[in-house]
């Protein structure tokens, strides 16, 4: 290489670099948008949410867009992204409202990435804790703040397959998880194998998917009122072990997850048509994906119990969170706000019974939107029978539970929390350890994690 | 004499010119960000602010603290003895089938370098289904043969392995580069071998290896590189949803770091960890090519 080239290159790398430095340090400058919350908003909202979004979502965005005069919604109708956020807040480019799941509050909130929205509520006559059923308003608080504005609750219950009850003589009260005994049981009658794998689980508890319900259920707590795991919590042990049970009792979890991994959830030879499954836990959402088989399943439901007999639900929806550097938080206040007002859920239901009228065969299974009075509202007004007493029945079993929900505590190391307790899940059911051993295991490692994120949140 | 100077100069510029696009690419995109993430490691990133704070070497030494860092290189480190060798042995082996081919090899080339053409996320899925523990085919095939395959994504033991199977299904680029080099082997020495009485398991140790190590040198460097930083994979399978967790098992390092940067946005650590990552493969590398000195053998040298 020649020697003036060799400097040009050398001059290029350096100029480049200190571009870069220099483009990562300039961001600091952007600072955080004004944060009064008023009544009368102006300008541009820039929201980002409404991905994909159906005839539910259209109607309030449009009730939105007319209740919010003098604001302009410039809206990005993608998913939420972690990646593409942190691009966002680093390029300064921040939207000023962001719709996320409910679960990740916690961490963008501790991070300081976040608005509380005390004042948001305040400014617009919003009393969070009549508005919202209590677990829900949890879902979305941390230190003693509300962070976020919380929509839908999709609460799991356990729906039934009578078909395979009945053949097995299992009645539907027997499906109790209160009374562990009784139900695996239930479940031993209802299982059936071929060369040792399984054929119909009679029950699903899809452990992996609700860890939050099976624990809390039997007392047992994974966070406590500070953010700090409990995953050692006695009651954990004993939910655990009840899983195991009932896992042990069809086949083992490895086999039976196995199993249940090949059902065909969203198609037309799913577990219910298929009578793969005997019971199962869902979350209420998956009674739409059964509406089309009305004919081909024989559908009922009881609540998931605790310990203590009383029906139970764990669940999480997504939510509305104004980023720290919001440039229009005032306005992003008023339009998050505006999608859960009674009137947006009103157009929405409206829009959703239209759709309905328009498809033949449909039912409506109603909208659990996280606001106790529309969903009571929604539920006594437009959700009439479908003609299908076990559909009916599943309908109803869901609104009764929806009420009893509970929150399994936000932590910022929320995430880590629950990959621990997936651990403990797994080496548990596997065998690998005992239940008590694997959960104190658990424990170890998520105070290490939650530590570790306390303090680089203190940084 | 200046003037050919000049003319040389004026060559040498416009080679630059050529590959400037290059250049610019490589120290903008590779050497500025690797700098920027060098200065990140011994910082505080507050992503709220974009400032930077000297924070030493504090990160490192929160990188020898947490057990995950630790068990995420131990997953990885794990798929990279696994992974590697049956790369290079499969590879091989499909490359030694494709020379054979004759007439149709363009064709088998072509259908054999397909998977590598795939996206990753198309073969994740159809690998949950493949290595379904009760139903899939692969434990359906082993049933075959009397053998009751493992539960290979939900065993914690058969994670690594499942995945080393989905790397192995990608496997073509190595073997194209195994094919060419095969062709350069002299066909000569082969007729003289057999001539000397020797078999085909003779000729392929004593004539091939040794006539392509060059190649299987370059693929081991570029393997074993590529499995330190393996992420696709897992990522799909187990780490795509942000609201639902894994078990650790399937925690490979670039997963790891992917969390600490995009789900914790703890740039610092995070970069602490690609650098060393970044050391650990150095090493290794260097280890290799020293190695390599006494195993590869190289046309040039023996002309020479």
């Amino acid at each position: 290489m020649s020697h003036p080239a060799r400097t040009a290159l050398a001059a290029l790398a350096t100029a480049t670099t200190a571009a870069l430095l220099l483009a990562g340090c300039s961001t600091s400058s952007s600072g955080s948008g004004s944060a009064a919350f008023t009544s009368h908003p102006s300008g541009t909202v820039k929201a980002w949410g409404f991905n994909n979004t159906d005839d539910v979502g259209k109607a309030r965005l449009a009730y939105a867009k007319k209740a919010l005069d003098g604001v302009t919604v410039d809206l990005d109708q993608t998913g939420f992204d972690a990646q593409k956020f942190v691009t966002r807040v680093a390029s300064g480019n921040v939207p000023d409202v962001v719709q996320m799941d409910a679960q990740l509050v916690a961490t963008y909130a501790a991070k300081g990435l976040i608005t509380p929205l005390d004042a948001c509520y305040k400014a617009h006559g919003v009393d969070p804790d009549s508005t919202f059923y209590t677990s829900v308003r949890d879902d979305v608080s941390y230190d003693g703040k509300i962070w976020a504005v919380p929509q839908f609750f999709q609460p799991p219950a356990i729906l039934l397959n009578m078909r395979v009850l009945k053949k097995a003589g299992v009645s539907a009260d027997q499906i109790d998880t209160s009374k562990p005994d009784q139900l695996v049981a239930a479940a031993t009658k209802m299982y059936r194998a071929s060369g040792g794998t399984p054929t119909t689980l009679g029950f699903d508890p899809v452990a992996s998917g609700q860890p939050g319900l099976w624990l809390l259920a039997y007392g047992g707590q994974i966070i406590d009122e500070n953010g700090k795991p409990t995953l050692d919590d006695p009651g954990n042990v004993k939910g655990l072990e009840v899983l195991k049970r009932l896992y042990d009792a069809q086949g083992g979890y490895a086999k039976a997850k196995s199993f249940s991994d090949t059902f065909d959830t969203f198609g037309k030879d799913n577990q219910f048509v298929k009578d793969q499954v005997g019971a199962q836990v869902d979350n209420q959402w998956y009674l739409n994906v059964l509406t089309p088989y009305v004919k081909q399943v024989d559908l009922g439901a009881v609540p998931f119990r605790a310990a203590d007999g009383k029906p139970i639900t764990v669940a999480s929806g997504t939510a509305f969170v104004i980023p720290a550097q919001a440039k229009n938080k005032d306005a992003a206040c008023a339009w998050a706000l505006s999608l859960d007002d009674e009137k947006a859920w009103d157009a929405a239901e409206q829009a959703r019974l239209k759709t309905l009228a328009a498809t033949p065969g449909s039912i409506n299974t109603g909208l659990f939107t996280g606001l106790p009075k529309v969903d009571q509202k929604i539920h006594s007004s437009y959700v009439k029978s479908s003609g299908n007493a076990g559909f009916d029945q599943a309908i109803s079993t869901y609104y009764d539970i929806v009420g009893s929900g509970r929150s399994i505590g936000t932590s910022p190391a929320g995430q880590q929390i629950q990959t621990e307790l997936q651990n403990a899940l797994q080496s548990a059911l596997l065998g690998t350890k005992t239940p008590k051993a694997a959960l104190a295991a658990a424990q170890k490692s998520a105070m290490q994690a939650y530590e570790q994120v306390t303090k680089d949140n203190g940084k | 004499m200046s003037l050919r100077m000049t003319l040389r100069r004026r060559e040498a510029l416009a080679g630059y010119a050529f590959i400037s696009p290059w250049i610019i690419g490589f120290l903008v995109f590779t050497a500025g960000s690797m700098i920027y993430s060098l200065v990140v490691s011994f910082s505080r990133y507050d992503l709220l602010t974009g400032s930077i704070s000297p924070a030493g070497a504090e990160n490192y030494a929160e990188l020898l603290q947490d057990p995950k860092v630790a068990q995420s290189l131990g997953n990885t480190l794990y798929y990279a003895v696994l992974a590697v060798p049956l790369e290079i042995i499969v590879a091989l082996a499909l490359a030694l089938v494709l020379s054979r081919a004759g007439r149709a090899a363009g064709f088998f080339r072509t259908v054999f370098y397909l998977p590598k053409m795939t996206p990753a996320v198309a073969t994740a899925s159809v690998f949950l289904i493949l290595l379904n523990g009760n139903s899939g085919a692969i434990n359906r095939f082993l049933r075959l043969f009397g053998i009751e395959g493992p539960q290979w994504l939900v065993d914690p033991h058969w994670v690594v392995p499942s995945i080393v199977i989905m790397t192995l299904w990608g496997v073509s680029g190595t073997m194209v580069i195994f094919l060419a080099a095969l062709n350069t082997v002299p066909r000569e020495l082969h007729e003289a071998a057999s001539v000397d009485g020797a078999g085909p398991v003779r000729r392929f140790f004593s004539i091939t290896v040794p006539m392509i190590s060059g190649a299987i040198f370059f693929n081991v460097v570029v393997l074993t590189i590529a499995a330190f930083q393996v992420f696709d994979q897992a990522y799909l399978l187990f780490w795509r949803d942000q609201t639902n967790a894994s078990p650790s098992s399937s925690l490979f390092y670039a997963v790891y770091l992917f969390q600490q940067a995009f789900r914790q946005f703890d740039f610092g650590f995070a970069s602490a960890m690609a650098w060393l990552l970044f050391a650990i493969v150095l090493v290794i590398t260097l280890i290799q090519v020293k190695l390599s000195n006494r195993f590869v053998y190289y046309e040039a040298e023996a002309r020479s």
